[in-house]
């Protein structure tokens, strides 16, 4: 990595208050280098839902670079540790080494330890030298087991399943009260009370077997998807929806009636008392230009305006299970700091 | 089968410097930065917080081609500014932005898990749990 990893990270709100919540708003008015920050915004942020693996926020008074920069940031830049090398013994199942291969590298691990490792270009660099979360020792790989065989008795053949991944902690020779990586579940329960089944990587049939030694890495999914933390990262954003009242007014009530109905995300409603059209809920907005299209054909074209607000946008992040979505916003936004420090500090030291 | 190895895109080859200004030869106070393993996250960023700067004429940013790993980052500023002041405050600023945001996100989670654990408390279960939810 360009940048080593913030020293910040893993500093995540997992149980007390965060070392930066009490710092407040500490870079308004003067910077660092002397310069007053005429040109900052003011952003506003609210957390709107946060869940095992999914969350939503609101980002108002900004621009679409600082959103896209996050979005991109979250996808492709935070560090995750996912299986990169697998070790082939025994396989006799119907899918060739490669396919299976290929198929542990994609099932998501969980990845907080990964602020504890370094990945194998920074351990090679020695990158981390001046970075306090790093030491020589910070391991770059962990071993995972895979040894599954079908035995002739069991003739309706099972499955070999992300639950049957097992850390090899005799081969990594790590603290196994600090280690934290296995196959991510969300520790569900079925309708029996069962866990949740782990994730499918093959079946097998009587006489069949596979046995793997798996090498598991930090990495980021500009390197490859794998390593990203994120199902979907996405922010929309807010339409200015408005509507025309004295064009409005000279509609029947059976015609707005239609007129509501052609919108296919129930974005307006009739005011029960006033029987105006009114915006329910703008965010239901899909930009299909329904409405749009519905009012022409009535021949009222111009009836409603809808623009996309470029300041006011919804993010919603649905994490692999790799990481808390919380974590994946914070280490991003972190990461996106760490960018432009190191940036900042190369400017510094060019001569001019 | 010819693309440039993946790990180019975050790992600076040894002896280069990440960050390098090439001063425009014929324009005063002008010129490009060439930032490595640097791609539209950045160069977007600074771009946009630039053109805030009413002491910068000119502005913009460039990714060559999608194979290469390093952006450009293009700039011409007035009498009152250089180039390489106007990208600092720029980073500054952004930088300040970020913070910012990082700061409003951590205290609302921690608001919200105070929220859900007192909430939790009182139903006598204590089986909500955000953020570290695994």
């Amino acid at each position: 990595m360009a940048y080593p990893p913030p020293p910040g990270m893993g500093m995540m709100p997992m149980g007390g208050p965060h070392p930066m919540a009490a710092a407040g708003h500490h870079h308004q008015g003067v910077g660092s280098l002397g310069i007053p920050h005429k040109f900052q915004r003011k952003p506003k942020l609210t957390l709107r839902d946060m869940r095992d693996d999914y969350c939503e926020f609101e980002l108002k008074n900004t621009d679409t670079s600082v959103a896209n920069a996050l979005r991109r940031t979250m996808i492709g830049e935070v560090p995750t540790i996912a299986i990169d090398l697998v070790d082939v013994e025994v396989n006799t199942s119907v899918l060739n080494d490669e396919f299976i291969a290929h198929r542990m590298g994609l099932i998501p691990l969980k990845s907080d330890f990964a602020v504890k490792m370094q990945t194998v270009y920074e351990a090679a660099s020695g990158s981390n030298e001046n970075n306090e979360n790093y030491s020589a020792q910070s391991p770059t790989e962990l071993t995972f087991k895979l040894h599954k065989r079908c035995e002739s008795s069991q003739t309706a053949g099972i499955d070999v399943t992300s639950n049957d991944i097992e850390w090899d902690q005799a081969a990594d020779g790590l603290d196994p009260n600090e280690v934290d990586v296995k196959p991510t579940t969300l520790a569900k329960l079925d309708e029996s009370g069962n866990p949740e089944k782990g994730i499918l990587i093959v079946k097998l049939r009587p006489g069949q077997e596979v046995k793997l030694t798996c090498i598991a890495r930090k990495g980021i999914g500009k390197d490859h998807a794998k390593w990203s933390p994120v199902a979907t990262a996405v922010f929309t954003f807010v339409p200015d929806i408005r509507i025309d009242q004295a064009l409005m007014d000279t509609l029947t009530e059976d015609q707005r009636r239609a007129w509501i109905a052609s919108c296919p995300t129930q974005v307006f409603e009739l005011d029960p008392t006033t029987r105006r059209v009114i915006v329910k809920d703008p965010e239901a907005y899909t930009y299909d230009g329904e409405c749009i299209k519905k009012a022409a054909e009535m021949g009222v074209p111009g009836l409603v305006e809808i623009t996309p607000r470029s300041d006011d946008f919804v993010f919603r992040v649905e994490t692999t299970g790799a990481l808390p979505p919380a974590t994946v916003v914070v280490w991003a936004l972190e990461t996106i700091e760490e960018k432009l420090k190191g940036t900042q500090e190369d400017i510094k030291k060019l001569i001019m | 089968m010819n693309a440039p190895d993946r790990f180019l895109k975050f790992v600076v080859p040894d002896g280069e410097a990440r960050t390098s200004f090439i001063r425009d030869t014929k324009i005063e106070r002008a010129g490009t930065y060439k930032v490595l393993c640097e791609d539209h996250t950045l160069g977007n960023l600074l771009r946009m917080q630039l053109h805030r700067n009413p002491e910068v004429l000119f502005a913009a940013y460039q990714v060559p081609h999608p194979l290469a790993n390093h952006v450009l980052i293009r700039l011409q500023t007035t009498r009152k500014s250089s180039p390489t002041e106007a990208l600092k405050q720029a980073i500054e600023e952004v930088r300040g932005e970020v913070d910012d945001l990082k700061n409003q996100f951590v205290n609302q989670v921690i608001n919200m898990q105070q929220m859900a654990q007192g909430e939790a408390g009182a139903m006598g279960q204590g089986q909500m749990n955000y953020a570290g939810g695994y």
